[in-house]
């Protein structure tokens, strides 16, 4: 029964067969039957697992088209476009010319996902196909916003998948019961179709993973999808790392963490002091962020491999010493620094005029005025010798304003 | 709130402005019938925005159902609090349609 994928064997072979977004449906045939002169391309938007890859083959398979597809797992560079999708939208096959087959259609799976030096300028070799084709050319995306696909939604039709909605993926779910003979309980479908947030593929994928033959899929059995597809937001996971009674635990607590690595860290050290009160166990889960944070830059925007250390370095913060946890109200968004940043922005921004001037009258760089001639200016500004200061200040044309900041500096 | 059908319901009459933002956000008006029907869905967030303030009250589309054609309200239905799209888009399942026990008997439409 297990031997082959349900997503595969129960893929709808017609548009009909497609379940849920009706008026996309609708719009998209509209288009690919009689509506190409207006629009040259097609772009299909929406959350994954709604339905946008296969309404495509659907209709390829409805309407007799033989699909030519790229999609995420192909370079899609300039030339690899060019090779590919020109010359499958631009020269008529002779299969054209059977009664089975209406012609190609180009089908550019993922297109949010061409980024990169593999596919550079794939975005604009799209664009020119698009302008000479003569064949359907359908792309799909799950974040249509990107400003890389801006020229790209210019001259295509704009077409929005929505989630599927629960009725309609339990009533899918229990038409693969019936057709696999397995006995079930409403709520149990019910709880998987909920639990896949509207991803009829991942909730078939449940089904099956499920399922069992000769024996009835009961609410009890899908307790087992626990946390799938969740994905935590900062407060639920903060609660989970704090009281995570090991490093494994803090460390699940965070892998359904969506967001800024930046946020977390400062979110976690924020809490720190509250979590631990003894000084020493304090120092040591500072010890162990101060190492997560050198991970986080190493990380920047390309060395994705570094950062199981950054978790790890993280996790070891949270179980210094499981036992000590008391419960404590953690400080929410935004974080002390950013706050902090915003209440000093004034000083700090009288603090740089005052660096420019000295930069300017000592021939030294801003940051050297701020470390070196700053501290000894305020030094002498405090002396009581008013002649001195008075010539001090008219030197560096220092402002009133300048001078009282710079005299009430308490530390750097 | 107000239950619109969105295969054709009836505004009051609306200034020039107000009628060519209705038709840019998606709406077709049949002159004959004198009834806006939907026609793209791409907008229907803002398109709602404009019709309940054309219409002073809140707005929803009604669902048709897949399976038995009936038209039906989302307040109805018991996943409207955990519901992911919220009125839209307008086909669904109606409560009656959703409970029975052998699917294959009712010839699903999908």
């Amino acid at each position: 029964m297990k031997n082959d994928l349900w997503v595969e064997k129960y893929r709808p072979a017609t548009v009909k067969e497609v379940i849920g977004n009706e008026e996309a449906k609708t719009l998209f045939i509209e288009w690919l039957g009689n509506k190409r002169s207006t629009k040259k391309a097609v772009l299909l938007y929406g959350p994954p697992g709604v339905g946008k890859t296969t309404l495509v083959n659907a209709a390829a398979n409805e309407y007799n088209f033989k699909i030519i597809e790229m999609n995420a797992s192909d370079a899609r560079s300039e030339k690899a476009v060019k090779r590919i999708a020109a010359p499958a939208t631009s020269f008529t096959g002779l299969d054209k010319f059977s009664s089975e087959v209406k012609g190609n259609m180009l089908f550019l799976d993922e297109v949010d996902g061409i980024a990169g030096n593999e596919d550079r300028g794939g975005v604009n070799a799209i664009i020119k196909i698009i302008e000479n084709t003569r064949t359907p050319v359908i792309m799909a995306a799950n974040d249509p916003d990107l400003e890389k696909l801006r020229p790209l939604k210019k001259i295509c039709l704009i077409i929005k998948f929505q989630q599927t909605r629960i009725p309609l993926i339990i009533m899918a779910l229990k038409k693969i019961c019936e057709q696999e003979h397995i006995a079930y309980e409403f709520e149990a479908l019910e709880k998987i179709a909920i639990n896949s947030q509207g991803d009829v593929r991942s909730a078939i994928n449940d089904l099956q993973g499920l399922s069992e033959e000769g024996k009835t899929l009961t609410a009890q059995d899908t307790l087992a999808l626990g946390l799938r597809n969740r994905s935590s937001n900062m407060d639920e996971a903060l609660r989970g790392y704090f009281t995570a009674k090991n490093a494994a635990e803090a460390a699940a607590a965070l892998s359904f963490l969506d967001v800024d690595f930046d946020d977390l860290l400062m979110a976690i050290s924020d809490n720190m002091p509250r979590r631990y009160t003894d000084i020493e166990e304090r120092a040591r889960a500072y010890d162990y962020l101060s190492q997560a944070d050198v991970f986080r830059g190493r990380i920047g925007t390309e060395n994705w491999h570094l950062t199981k250390y950054f978790y790890n370095n993280l996790s070891q913060a949270a179980a210094v010493n499981s036992e000590s946890y008391k419960h404590f109200e953690f400080i929410t968004a935004p974080p002390i620094k950013v706050h902090t940043l915003f209440w000093t922005k004034a000083k700090r921004m009288v603090l740089a005029s005052i660096c420019a001037k000295i930069g300017n009258q000592c021939h030294v760089s801003k940051y050297e005025a701020k470390m070196i001639y700053v501290p000894y200016l305020r030094l002498l500004l405090q002396q009581k010798n008013k002649a001195n200061t008075t010539r001090l200040i008219d030197w560096l044309k220092l402002t009133p304003e300048e001078v009282t900041t710079l005299t009430g500096l308490k530390m750097f | 709130m107000v239950m619109l059908n969105k295969n054709g319901f009836k505004l009051p009459r609306v200034e020039k402005e107000k009628f060519t933002l209705l038709i840019r956000l998606g709406l077709e008006y049949n002159s004959q019938k004198m009834l806006f029907k939907i026609k793209y869905y791409n907008n229907i967030s803002q398109l709602q925005d404009v019709l309940q303030d054309i219409l002073k009250t809140e707005i929803a589309f009604t669902q048709t159902c897949t399976i038995c054609g009936t038209d039906f309200g989302c307040s109805t239905c018991k996943y409207i609090k955990i519901c992911p799209t919220k009125d839209q888009p307008f086909s669904c399942i109606c409560n009656q349609c959703l409970r029975p026990k052998r699917v294959m008997q009712q010839q699903l439409l999908f």
